[in-house]
């Protein structure tokens, strides 16, 4: 049993959880995640890292409030327990010194890019962080991000005149200074759709570009398959090759977006991959 | 028993031996295919005497030959012709401690009863059932005794892995007075049993009455811990374990590599297992997990595994279901009975073909299988016969969901974390004959050595690994390595 030491909200449908599981603190890299089981009839569901604390025994992570799990752990309180806790899952992000790093973030992605901001800060990068978030309302840690990051550019619906840029209009103006103001490194975090457009941006100037994939789940140790994605044509499963790929590497975007269309940035999104179409769950 | 008395009551048994084996009760598939329950009933008091009597009770015990684990097969039914089940049951426990799982599961007909000397006249004994029979009615009467342990030795042990080859290491080195930790990555313990193989064939509550007999040994199971992660083999035998046994079975699907394999709705047969059986999903919503199938199934494969995903889309609601084997119906893996059931539950099976590509109905889903047909070539040297393609013999099967079925090798997490453990090409780990490993104080059984085989030999193998690491640990040879400070 997984004790809940802490709960916060965040914003609308957005929690914060601490939860006592010392194995998976003592191991945790940046990027890592977790898979939650919230009692003996529920859903094995991952959520990634977004802190922790190795000498305590607790891990944090952030969540949105998207469907049944989620609604029933909104519920959960201090004091209350979860029956089952594995990780850290995956492999942890990559962390070097490159130089001038530009990080995207949205939805948990603001929270769970934390943990590979604060390393990428401490290997000496400059980082420039673009959040994308519906409005300001459900804008939340930018704190952290803050802290953590050289520059932080927000792309809300409601800057100022209530139309402000997209997160991609932001990398947009970036890419227009590179090669003048080098970016050598984008990571994204963010909705899928983002993701895809965040590659094909920078594909032509060829800046290395690493998402973190999060394809539907079931054991997350790589023994299902569920997750698995096309990356320079092989098979490879998110949960242990990943969760963070070579964007340019990674091949059908629409079987992706397909299977995980809740995400969907109706901004961004072609019209052929409109939800509306998409029977998937 | 006097001389005399002896050739006459062989006669008399010789004269009464019905060629045939008295029939499983079984649920009608009309009934079975909208249910989950076991689809074998299991034999009353009155069938399993009858069936025992069949026994010749012959010199040659080649049953207990063609036994894995070599279980005195020929005494156990004497004691059911003598009604006596306690005494059958403890003959069993002798050799397995999974009898209620390995009756309902072993391919018996090439194992004990393909050695049968009745086999060579008719149907052999049905041992299976009768192992079944006597398991069962050994739970059910609550006559599970807990066998006394040997004084503790003070060693420890930590088993990888909680499907039968753990649980039996454990068992086995429990009862020898070892401390014993099973480590298991899933939430639930039993491996491919709890997983893989669905409740209509094995019901999940006899797997988990093992788990909790293994524990009441005083085996201690930590459930969510993955080995490879949480701790290194190294860590583990260098802060507090004697020694170490892997038991991580083969969990990585294989698929074909054919092109629009990663189309939605196209499922490896260990995903739509894991979410039926583990999972739960035919109970959604009282089970959190959902599983999403169409109204034609395609499963591809031939063993077990295939098997069990096409029974398990039937009672999903699947309006049709088709198996596709490259190879014919004599060739099949899987367990002669488990094909049978499927038949009469009305998967319609397509022999020489294979599949070479998978079509979308342009939104990214799986519409159509492209197939091509197979022939087999004259037997090699090996005997076997291989399956090749018959050039321009492309056909189409329509279908909305794909079930790849084609097996699994181990997963490569331990290996990957564990440099000095040997392993094969194909990723299986290397063990010599008593179930050692290139890495020392670590042994290895299952299906991680095998790459995949059947429930019994990897209790066999554990068994045996077992006996050896209980050699090293009380042969007093070995040096503990102290704590690092
Ligand atoms: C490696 C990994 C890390 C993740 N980290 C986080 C995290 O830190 N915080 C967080 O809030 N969520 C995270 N997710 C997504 C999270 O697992 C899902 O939101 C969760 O499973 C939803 O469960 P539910 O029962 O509440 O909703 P469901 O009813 O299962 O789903 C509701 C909606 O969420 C979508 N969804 C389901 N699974 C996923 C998924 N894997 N990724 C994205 N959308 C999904 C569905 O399409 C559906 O529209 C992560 C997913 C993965 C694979
Ligand atoms: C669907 C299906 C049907 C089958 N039907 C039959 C049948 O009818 N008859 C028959 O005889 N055989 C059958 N088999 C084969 C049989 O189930 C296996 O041969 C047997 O289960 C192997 O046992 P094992 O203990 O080696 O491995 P497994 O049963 O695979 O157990 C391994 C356990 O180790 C755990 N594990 C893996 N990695 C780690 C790690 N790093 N750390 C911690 N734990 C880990 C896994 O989660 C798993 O629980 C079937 C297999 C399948 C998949
Ligand atoms: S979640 Fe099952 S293989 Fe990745």
């Amino acid at each position: 049993m997984f004790p809940i030491i802490a709960k916060e909200e965040l914003g609308p449908s957005v929690f914060r959880l601490r939860v006592r599981a010392p194995l998976i603190a003592a191991k945790a890299q940046p990027g890592q995640f977790l898979i939650v089981v919230l009692d003996e009839k529920g859903e094995r569901v991952p959520f990634t890292l977004s802190d922790w604390d190795a000498e305590g025994g607790t891990v944090d992570f952030v969540f949105l409030v998207v469907g049944p799990t989620t609604e029933k752990m909104a519920r959960l309180q201090v004091g209350d327990t979860i029956a089952h806790c594995v990780g850290p899952l995956g492999r942890p992000s990559h962390v070097d010194t490159f130089g001038h790093v530009v990080c995207l973030v949205s939805g948990y992605g603001i929270a769970a890019m934390v943990p590979v901001l604060r390393a990428l800060k401490g290997k000496d990068n400059q980082i420039t962080t673009i959040v994308q978030a519906p409005d300001k309302k459900r804008l939340f840690g930018l704190e952290a991000l803050k802290e953590w990051s050289d520059k932080v550019l927000v792309a809300t619906s409601d800057n100022g005149n209530g139309k402000g840029p997209l997160a991609s209009d932001q990398l947009r103006h970036l890419l227009a200074e590179h090669p003048n103001q080098p970016i050598h490194r984008v990571v994204a975090m963010c909705s899928l759709c983002l993701m895809w457009v965040v590659t094909e941006l920078t594909r032509p100037l060829r800046i290395p570009t690493f998402l973190h994939m999060t394809p539907i789940m079931v054991d997350g140790t790589g023994m299902c398959g569920a997750c698995r994605l096309q990356v320079e044509g092989t098979n490879r499963f998110a949960c242990v090759h990943g969760p963070e790929f070579d964007g340019h590497k990674i091949g059908s975007w629409d079987v992706l977006l397909a299977r995980r269309c809740s995400y969907a940035d109706e901004n961004v999104l072609q019209q052929s991959y409109s939800c509306r179409t998409c029977s998937q769950w | 028993m006097s001389g005399s008395e002896k050739p006459q009551e062989r006669a008399k048994s010789k004269k009464k031996v019905n060629l045939n084996r008295v029939p499983m009760p079984k649920q009608e598939p009309e009934e079975r295919i909208h249910n989950f329950n076991e689809v074998a009933r299991g034999y009353t008091f009155e069938m399993a005497v009858e069936e025992a009597r069949r026994c010749l009770n012959c010199k040659k015990r080649n049953c207990e030959r063609g036994c894995p684990v070599s279980i005195d097969i020929p005494e156990f039914i004497a004691a059911i012709q003598k009604g006596d089940l306690e005494v059958a049951a403890s003959v069993l426990k002798r050799k397995t401690s999974l009898p209620g799982i390995c009756g309902r599961v072993c391919p018996q007909e090439v194992q004990c009863e393909k050695a049968c000397t009745l086999s060579k006249k008719k149907a052999p004994v049905a041992i299976g059932r009768l192992e079944r029979y006597v398991a069962d009615w050994e739970r059910l009467h609550n006559m599970t005794t807990i066998p006394e342990r040997g004084a503790p030795t003070g060693k420890r042990v930590a088993v990888v892995g909680s499907g039968p080859a753990g649980l039996t290491v454990a068992a086995d080195l429990a009862i020898l007075g070892h401390e014993v930790t099973m480590f298991e990555a899933l939430h639930v313990a039993g491996g491919v049993l709890a997983y893989g193989i669905p409740e209509f064939r094995l019901p999940k509550e006899i797997v988990q009455q093992e788990v909790e007999y293994v524990k009441n040994l005083g085996v201690e199971l930590l459930p969510d811990t993955v080995i490879g992660i949480n701790f290194s083999i190294d860590e583990l035998l260098n802060t507090r374990y004697d020694a170490l046994f892997l038991g991580t079975g083969a969990g990585l699907p294989m698929f074909l590599g054919v092109p629009g394999e990663d189309l939605n709705m196209v499922y490896s047969a260990n995903e739509f297992l894991t979410r039926t059986n583990l999972m739960k999903a035919y109970l959604y919503p009282e089970y959190a997990t959902p599983i999403k199938m169409g109204r034609k199934v395609t499963v591809i494969g031939g063993g077990n595994v295939a098997m069990d995903a096409a029974r398990c889309a039937v009672r999903l609601g699947a309006d049709s279901v088709t198996v596709v084997y490259r190879r014919s119906r004599q060739e099949m893996p899987a367990r002669l009975e488990e094909i049978e059931n499927a038949e009469e539950e009305g998967i319609v099976f397509f022999f020489l073909a294979t599949p070479i590509a998978m079509l979308s109905d342009g939104r990214a889903n799986v519409a159509a299988l492209e197939c091509i047909r197979m022939a087999l070539t004259e037997p090699d040297e090996s005997g076997r016969r291989r399956p090749v393609p018959i050039e321009g013999s492309e056909f189409i099967i329509e279908t909305d969901t794909v079930i790849v079925s084609l097996g699994t090798s181990p997963n490569p997490l331990i290996a990957s974390t564990t440099p000095d453990l040997k392993t094969s090409r194909w990723g299986t780990v290397v063990v010599d004959e008593k179930g050692r490993t290139s890495k020392a104080r670590v042994w290895a059984g299952g299906d991680i050595i095998s790459g995949g085989a059947t429930v019994i030999s990897a209790m066999g193998e554990a068994r045996r690994a077992a006996s050896a690491m209980h050699e090293y640990l009380t042969s007093g040879s070995k040096k503990i390595i102290p704590p690092s400070a």
